[in-house]
């Protein structure tokens, strides 16, 4: 397992839209995906899940990957919690 | 006999209508706890996944409806709503507590969605809090469908409805029938609400924002819209009734007079061609403008893409829309304005105690490159029609041109690059609405192809009067002899440099204003699509040299006062006939 904390930086946070590409993105990989902020940990394929995070502008969250395609699955998924996709 | 009573809200949808109230409640669905035996369980889970799919076809039905009439990307916001109903999270751990606590499906799923709503509901950011509403628009949904309860009750508003609500839901309001619904009133929600789209786009009066609306308002009660000064009146007296059905019926008749206007070119009677085109809002409005007889787009509104969804929407999103609104509008112009945001709406967080006077419009993208520049690319693409044009608002300096050329060749030569097509001919040109920006325009009328007065603005800032204001709101008037020296000055310095000047603002489509402004030279109009007849009609009864006449003669009062009455006396006598159509 990898995981890796990120800053949203975002204006609007990790809100509707970003949240939804974000799951898109997650489901296209093998490996198991979480959001964690604070104690609450969600998985990355879950949209309610993410949007209950209420990740608002400059939170921190923690990405982790777990399977074999992690390595791709966090490099990809990273760019879009940063903002970059 | 009760009393008659005057609600004031937020005016968002134009016409009048009287009806009887209906009274539209999302109720709570109720949900009760049953236990389930063993051997059903499966069945249990495979009611639920049902109910699950029957709600996806439901939502991807309203989807489909609101992108034929509303169009453009504006069903977006339900995609997020399918993504929260085939989450998988939330399917698995339904049918898993289903099975392990043996219970009925609806009271596990309401739990499920009751924890999730709960969580989002604590969060101390509005937008988080908010998509609580779309938690439950969705998990109403698949109860209701669980329950076997029909969801649409909004379809079956009987005849001759006034639909009165706290607030409709974007997908239902997707669902409002405009033959049965004659009017909206709502308590939340405010200009860029999906219900005010909505009810613009059906032509639906509606005013929204009433203030405890709810408790003073009764089923079936009596009452009038009035969607073009925002209030709605609970038991109208006789009196009132009378003066509103005259005022129906007078806009009907005339409606009738002005209809065939539509199709008429708008040609002066000694031969001048004025451009008349529409303003608009929203993608959709397009219909109205070619079914009024607009010769083309005069000003886009881009902010509804901004605040429809609370966020800058992408290049590729906004090059969907002006590309397609071109290609509807072709052979016909579309001059598209970039956004005019007041900065609280762009950054939530900031406030400032004057925001007319302060961080709007193209100061706001002038801070904020690549948010500009992202607009500026979808822009420059859409221009592929060779029918875009592009227009600045808010201009106070020569420095904020020479600013934009700046960005926009940037952007051009990135496009250049990229070897994607773009119309190098796309005229530039600026919204003149300061008196700096009129006093300066034969130095502003050599940097632009174009300049197009926003007479609101002008007005406000001229006469430095807030019309909002109640208490001064008297002392606004597009009338105002300084208002009409800047017309002139601005019409005067375009021509100077051979641009051509257009005017877009309600004085635009006013009968009494449209002589005096063709006298000034405006070439172009541009005004609600639903004035464009009677604008038509206006220009086909004129000649030039009368109107230059009236234009002369209207610079020499004082008051708006006495420029109003003149032109009264003055038209009557040159154009028998326009005092018909005057309001």
């Amino acid at each position: 397992m990898i995981k890796e904390k990120i800053t949203i930086l975002d204006e609007n946070g990790l809100h509707a839209l970003p949240a939804s590409r974000f799951v898109k993105l997650a489901e296209k990989f093998e490996s198991n995906v979480t959001l964690k902020k604070g104690d609450i940990e969600v998985s990355g394929k879950s949209i309610m899940g993410i949007l209950t995070l209420a990740c608002e502008k400059g939170s921190t969250v923690i990405l982790s990957c777990d399977g074999k395609d992690e390595k791709e699955a966090l490099k990809a998924l990273r760019k879009i919690l940063e903002g970059q996709d | 006999m009760a009393r008659e009573r005057i609600l004031k809200g937020i005016a968002v949808s134009n016409g009048i209508a009287q009806g009887t109230v209906f009274i539209y409640e999302t109720k709570k669905v109720e949900v009760f706890q049953t236990p389930i035996l063993t051997v059903y369980l499966k069945d249990e889970t495979e009611r639920f996944e049902k109910a699950v799919e029957k709600t996806k076809q439901d939502l991807l039905n309203i989807q489909k409806r609101i992108n034929q009439e509303i169009g453009g990307n504006f069903a977006q916001f339900l995609d997020a709503q399918i993504m929260m109903l085939n989450d998988k999270e939330i399917i698995d751990a339904v049918k898993r507590r289903i099975i392990e606590e043996k219970k009925n499906a609806e009271y596990v799923y309401h739990k499920v969605i009751n924890e999730y709503a709960t969580r989002l509901g604590e969060s101390k950011d509005q937008y988080f809090k908010e998509r609580v509403a779309d938690i439950w628009d969705v998990g109403s949904r698949v109860l209701r469908n669980l329950l076997g309860l029909t969801h649409s009750s909004i379809v079956d508003i009987p005849k001759n409805s006034i639909v009165v609500a706290h607030d409709i839901s974007p997908s239902d309001a997707a669902l409002l029938n405009p033959t049965n619904v004659l009017g909206i009133a709502t308590e939340a929600g405010g200009r860029t609400s999906h219900t005010a789209i909505t009810a613009r786009a059906l032509e639906i009066p509606a005013v929204l924002g009433i203030k405890g609306l709810m408790g003073k308002i009764a089923n079936g009660e009596n009452v009038i819209i009035d969607g073009d000064r925002g209030i709605l009146i609970k038991n109208p007296s006789a009196g009132r009734l009378h003066s509103y059905r005259l005022a129906k019926k007078k806009d009907q008749e005339l409606e009738k007079v002005l209809s065939p206007y539509c199709e008429l070119p708008a040609k002066t009677r000694d031969g001048r061609h004025i451009d008349v085109s529409a303003n608009i809002e929203f993608f959709s409005e397009y219909t109205h403008a070619r079914r009024y007889g607009a010769e083309g787009i005069g000003l886009f509104r881009t902010e509804f893409l901004y605040l429809t969804r609370r966020g800058s929407p992408s290049e590729e999103e906004q090059f969907r829309v002006y590309n397609a609104l071109a290609q509807k509008m072709k052979p016909h112009p579309v001059i598209i304005r970039t956004y005019d945001l007041g900065g609280d709406k762009v950054f939530p967080d900031y406030h400032e105690p004057n925001p007319f006077l302060g961080w709007r419009a193209i100061r706001v993208s002038l801070d904020e490159i690549d948010f500009f520049k992202m607009q500026l690319r979808a822009i420059l693409r859409a221009s592929v029609n060779r029918n875009v044009k592009i227009m600045f608002p808010m201009i106070s300096t020569y420095e904020e041109i020479k600013r934009i050329n700046l960005i926009f060749n940037e952007v051009k030569n990135e496009l250049r690059a990229e070897k994607i097509d773009f119309d190098e001919e796309i005229q530039f040109g600026i919204m003149m609405e300061t008196p700096s920006a009129a006093i300066m325009s034969p130095h502003l009328a050599q940097q632009v192809d174009f300049f197009s007065i926003g007479s609101n603005d002008l007005t406000q800032y001229t006469l430095g009067v807030d019309r909002g204001n109640e208490k001064i709101s008297q002392l606004f008037d597009h009338f105002h002899p300084a208002v009409l020296h800047l017309i002139k000055t601005i019409v005067d310095s375009g021509h100077q440099s051979h641009i051509w000047v257009g005017l877009c603002g309600e004085l635009a489509a006013d009968p009494l204003a449209i002589p005096l402004l063709i006298g000034f030279g405006i070439d172009e109009l541009s005004m609600n699509p639903a004035s464009i007849p009677r604008a038509k009609m206006v220009i086909r009864s004129i000649t030039i040299p009368a109107c230059e006449e009236i234009a002369q003669g209207a610079l020499g009062f004082r008051t708006a006062l006495e420029v109003k009455r003149y032109l009264r006396r003055t038209i009557h006598k040159k154009f028998p006939g326009i005092e018909k159509v005057i309001k």
